[in-house]
């Protein structure tokens, strides 16, 4: 768990949106919402939470995202938040 | 070559439908696996991939396929992705299954979405190409153009069309109808290279020889579809109906060999299902309610698809649409 930090995670995430959305990297910011901002529709999201899954997994065994709660990830903020809780941090 | 992944509880009429047209397409030389609970009765000796859950019709298509991760939609798609299966087919949840096979096998590099290519019968000549089916309810201009560049490999793949002619769908012939997604849509689809574009085509168009392709959003293509066949179905009933009643036994008798050919060509069952395209696989979805011989002409177009490579043809004309060149 140790070492994880913020920018790293928000890189990540930003890196698996781009590559899903087929658009700019370096325009995802934390404040974007997923929605409105970056045009992500729903599957575009279950195949950036699952990426996510399958990436964190290496940093955290069993990392998932709790389905209940997949409804709150409206922005990147949310989903980078996520992750670091997941990671106690 | 690898089996053919077969969803056994996908369908209205599953399992003993889809086992009954399994076990058909395996003896006709097919070789299929069925993905569905352990111990399922009536597979005839077939292998089987076991997966406890199905995924029920009315079920979320993007939730159910992360909380059923040991379903047979997923199951299947995941044989294709480990190489234990050429493809997959299900009668199952359309939704279900298009997010199953995106998030499992993947999509190909540069396709934005995957869309849902079915042939519509066309007498005399060969089908036309209808995307998208009813994988994306909205989808934006670029997409549409996307749609007829995979449309046009599947045509020309499948039928041997050599130029497929591309119609946008839209509520009159001149560029200028339609809402902006479509005025947006026809601008781009006039200046796209490799793609035969003859303009918008309407409703009436489809079942003619004007067009090969034609391409839509995923809501109105479904109504479209849904419309055709439900329209048919009717005309067919009401013809048989008049021609059948005891004043015309005579006519009817004498006209019956050339009715029948008709209503076989507009019988969705033989029509093998619709193909997914843009997924990194082979993935066919059979209407809900396929019977046993919906889901042998579907294992025959799994098949099909695997022996003429669809998959990298569609791969190699994003690519060239996309202007990237990709390795391996």
């Amino acid at each position: 768990m140790a070492g994880i930090d913020r920018a790293s995670v928000l890189g990540t995430v930003a890196r698996h949106l781009a590559d899903i959305l087929e658009t700019d990297e370096s325009g995802i910011t934390e404040d974007k919402s997923f929605v409105d901002d970056l045009g992500a529709d729903s599957i575009a999201l279950i195949e950036l939470v699952d990426s996510l899954e399958q990436e964190f997994s290496a940093t955290l065994d069993g990392f998932s995202f709790d389905d209940d709660e997949l409804a709150q990830l409206k922005t990147v903020r949310d989903a980078v938040d996520y992750v670091m809780r997941a990671h106690g941090a | 070559m690898l089996p053919i992944a077969v969803d056994a509880m996908g369908g209205d009429r599953a399992p003993g439908e889809i086992l009954a047209g399994a076990l058909q397409a395996a003896e006709a030389g097919i070789p299929v696996v069925l993905v569905g609970p352990e111990g399922l009765e009536g597979t005839g000796g077939l292998p089987l991939i076991a997966a406890s859950e199905v995924i029920e019709m009315d079920d979320d298509p993007a939730q159910s396929v992360r909380k059923k991760r040991d379903s047979t939609l997923v199951r299947a798609a995941e044989a294709v992705r480990d190489g234990k299966a050429s493809a997959m087919i299900s009668a199952g949840n359309t939704g279900a299954t298009m997010a199953s096979a995106l998030l499992r096998m993947g999509r190909i590099k540069g396709v934005h979405r995957p869309a849902i290519a079915t042939p519509v019968p066309v007498p005399g000549t060969t089908p036309t190409v209808l995307l998208d089916a009813g994988a994306n309810a909205e989808v934006q201009a670029d997409w549409l153009v996307q749609f007829a560049v995979m449309g046009s490999v599947y045509s020309r793949q499948r039928y041997g069309i050599e130029s497929p002619k591309v119609g946008l769908l839209s509520i009159g012939e001149e560029p200028g109808k339609g809402d902006t997604l479509r005025k947006d849509a026809y601008e781009l689809l006039s200046a796209a290279p490799g793609i035969n574009f003859i303009g918008n085509v309407e409703g009436r168009d489809i079942m003619t020889d004007q067009v090969d392709v034609v391409v839509t959003d995923g809501f109105t293509g479904n109504v479209v579809l849904k419309t055709l066949e439900g329209t048919l179905k009717t005309v067919i009933r009401s013809l048989l109906e008049a021609i059948t009643q005891p004043e015309y036994k005579e006519h009817a008798d004498a006209l019956m060999p050339a009715l029948l050919p008709m209503y076989a060509t507009f019988d969705p069952d033989n029509t093998g299902g619709a193909i997914l395209l843009g997924i990194d696989g082979v993935c066919i979805i059979s209407h809900g309610s396929s019977s046993a011989r919906a889901m042998v002409n579907g294992i025959k177009v799994a098949r099909e698809m695997v022996d003429t490579g669809m998959v990298d043809a569609i791969r190699a004309a994003i690519a060239a649409s996309s202007g990237t060149t990709e390795q391996g």
